[in-house]
């Protein structure tokens, strides 16, 4: 069974009193542990697909299914969609998105936390993923006291930390230099070949394709190529 | 809670709303004591008065029906004996008539008190000025020395060791009259009778009325709490002996004290609602502004996984902990100015009092804990209507904000 299931998936946006197809009937397969990059020009869908895909918007009611892990996402409850987003996938975002008051460590603790996870325990397995990006000497900074290729690699401790199946990634490289770009792909390829969690990731950077397992292209809302 | 000195503020304005809402409920705590232990201990009235039954309202008509004979006194006073919570049992007298000073002649009311209850009352207040004098108070020794309110006084010229007659009626309609000295001058406990107003002791009282009898027998009590209980206990006592005799509390004697309640309670409510409305703007106003500085980092949470709830939770946890902070300085604010008004001692004229009397303000243990419980309640419920606008709102738009 695979990972992902969508079957002709459509989101229209209303932008005053235009409407803007954002997604045009995506039907699509990924199965666990695949290294996926979602490619495309600005404003071919890559985003609003990894949206639909995260649980964290809905589609048009045209739309005919969506499964995750088997389960019909579109009549999941809004705490329902919650508590699956919690357990099952995690999000690295293009401007990182770390909660600034917060430091590194208890930035990765906070799935958990939402979790109800008891903090020594959170704690422990938060350090263990910081140790994994190589982070362990910066855990009590604050966000804007480290480099961006270090807050990066913090929301990739905190979207690993929950163990999930799948890691959504939207532009993850977007705000950073070549080499930090290349380290950071390179890390999230190391976990899923580790940890054999799917990633998806959106770019519209050329030299990072060459690194995935499956690519797709995405224009005007459609899936143009695999 | 990010932005500091917004937070800082909205605190600062909470501790200013709760130290304003203490300190008055502390001055309307002190005024009631005050209003209390004036009607109970500086009136000499105690904490029950019992008198036969129609003396309140009719007692003009007949006074000598309604005057307690010898035997009812004894009974009364055996019977209160028995109950442990009353501290003293003492005979009044109320008698009204003329008062000269050879010259000019006035009517007078006045209270017929047994004087060795003078010390009793004083020494059970907790009034720091129970009633100011000049002289010597009255003496079971010198019944013709009488105490005058200072308005009284003046219309007479006297002054301390002056004469003067009263005269009065008895109970048998006869003219009686005295040859009296003054031995304090006092300050009416009522502006309103300031300038008629005597205390005299109970045997002149008996003397001028011509009677063994007693208008009243006064009870005062251990403690101002047991006034129902001991009146209930009473009432069954003389029901169950069939004697036709009534009873008043020092709260139904004292209709100035129930208006000045009353009133401050009204006030106080006033007063609280202004300041709580004030304080509720200031939070949702600190925690609008925090949501929508916040959006994005609202929309990373949805996105982690924490439901709609748990955003309104943070939200409400956020604002009770400005409530907290705000009535912890709002409780320092309270003690900085309870020193200040035990280190100045300021002197006030209350309403209807003739003389200056101390300020001071009595903390009220479940005022301030009530004052607490609804700060932080409606605190937490401020932030509820912004917090719920973000938990809904949808968890793209919310990442994109910018």
């Amino acid at each position: 069974m695979a990972l992902i299931e969508m079957q002709n998936i459509h989101k229209t946006y209303r932008m005053g009193e235009t409407l803007v197809q954002a997604l045009r009937g995506i039907t699509l397969s990924i199965d666990a542990g695949e290294f996926v990059a979602v490619w495309g020009p600005s404003g071919s869908g890559k985003s609003t697909l990894l949206n639909l895909i995260g649980a964290i918007d809905d589609p048009d009611p045209s739309s005919e299914s969506y499964r995750l892990q088997g389960q019909d996402i579109f009549s999941l409850s809004d705490n329902q969609r919650s508590e699956m987003r919690n357990r099952n996938i995690g999000f690295i975002f293009q401007q990182f998105n770390l909660i600034p008051v917060l430091s590194a460590l208890e930035n990765v603790m906070l799935p958990l936390q939402i979790q109800g996870v008891p903090t020594p325990k959170a704690r422990e397995a938060a350090l263990r993923r910081l140790e994994q990006v190589e982070l362990k000497d910066f855990i009590d900074h604050r966000p804007d006291k480290l480099s961006g290729g270090q807050q990066q690699r913090v929301a990739i401790a905190r979207a690993l930390v929950t163990h999930p199946s799948l890691v959504i990634a939207d532009e993850p490289t977007a705000n950073l230099d070549t080499k930090t770009a290349m380290v950071i792909v390179s890390i999230m390829k190391e976990l899923n070949r580790q940890e054999k969690t799917t990633f998806i990731f959106s770019t519209h950077d050329q030299r990072l394709i060459d690194h995935v397992d499956r690519l797709i292209h995405l224009e005007d809302g459609c899936i143009v190529e695999e | 809670m990010k932005n500091r000195r917004r937070s800082l503020f909205t605190v600062l304005a909470i501790a200013l709303g709760f130290s304003a809402v203490t300190l008055f409920g502390a001055f309307t705590s002190y005024m009631y004591a005050g209003n209390r232990e004036g009607s109970i201990y500086s009136s000499y009235m105690g904490h029950i008065l019992i008198a036969r039954k129609g003396l309140e309202d009719s007692w003009r008509e007949d006074p000598k029906k309604f005057l307690l004979t010898p035997e009812e006194m004894d009974y009364i006073t055996r019977t209160c004996q028995q109950i442990p919570e009353i501290l003293l049992i003492a005979p009044q007298m109320r008698i009204n008539g003329l008062i000269s000073d050879g010259k000019t002649s006035t009517i007078f009311v006045a209270q017929g008190i047994v004087p060795a209850v003078q010390d009793v009352f004083a020494r059970e207040t907790r009034l720091r000025l129970m009633e100011p004098y000049e002289g010597k108070p009255l003496s079971d020794t010198d019944i013709y020395g009488v105490g005058i309110s200072k308005g009284l006084a003046n219309i007479l010229k006297l002054d301390l060791g002056s004469e003067a007659v009263i005269m009065g009626t008895t109970v048998d309609g006869q003219m009686n009259a005295f040859d009296v000295t003054v031995s304090y001058l006092f300050n009416a406990p009522a502006a309103a009778i300031n300038e008629r107003f005597l205390r005299v002791p109970f045997q002149l009282a008996q003397k001028l009325y011509d009677t063994d009898g007693a208008h009243y027998i006064s009870l005062l009590l251990k403690d101002t709490k047991q006034t129902e209980a001991v009146r209930t206990k009473l009432s069954k006592i003389f029901a169950d002996d069939h004697r036709d005799l009534g009873m008043k509390t020092w709260n139904e004697i004292s209709e100035w004290y129930n208006k000045v309640k009353e009133m401050f309670d009204m006030i106080f409510f006033f007063l609280f609602a202004i300041v709580f409305i004030i304080v509720v703007m200031s939070v949702i106003n600190t925690m609008s502004m925090s949501v929508m500085e916040r959006t994005r980092e609202i929309g990373t949470l949805r996105a982690l996984g924490l439901k709609r709830f748990g955003i309104i939770r943070l939200f409400a946890i956020e604002s009770g902990l400005l409530a907290f902070g705000g009535i912890l300085g709002g409780g320092f604010l309270s003690l900085v100015g309870w020193f200040l008004v035990y280190a100045l001692e300021p002197k006030w004229t209350p309403p209807g009092i003739t003389a200056r009397i101390p300020l001071q303000l009595y903390f009220s243990a479940s005022q301030i804990m009530m004052s607490m419980f609804f700060l932080l309640i409606l605190c937490m419920i401020a932030s509820i209507l912004p917090a719920r606008k973000a938990a809904y709102r949808n968890i793209v738009d919310a990442l994109g904000h910018v």
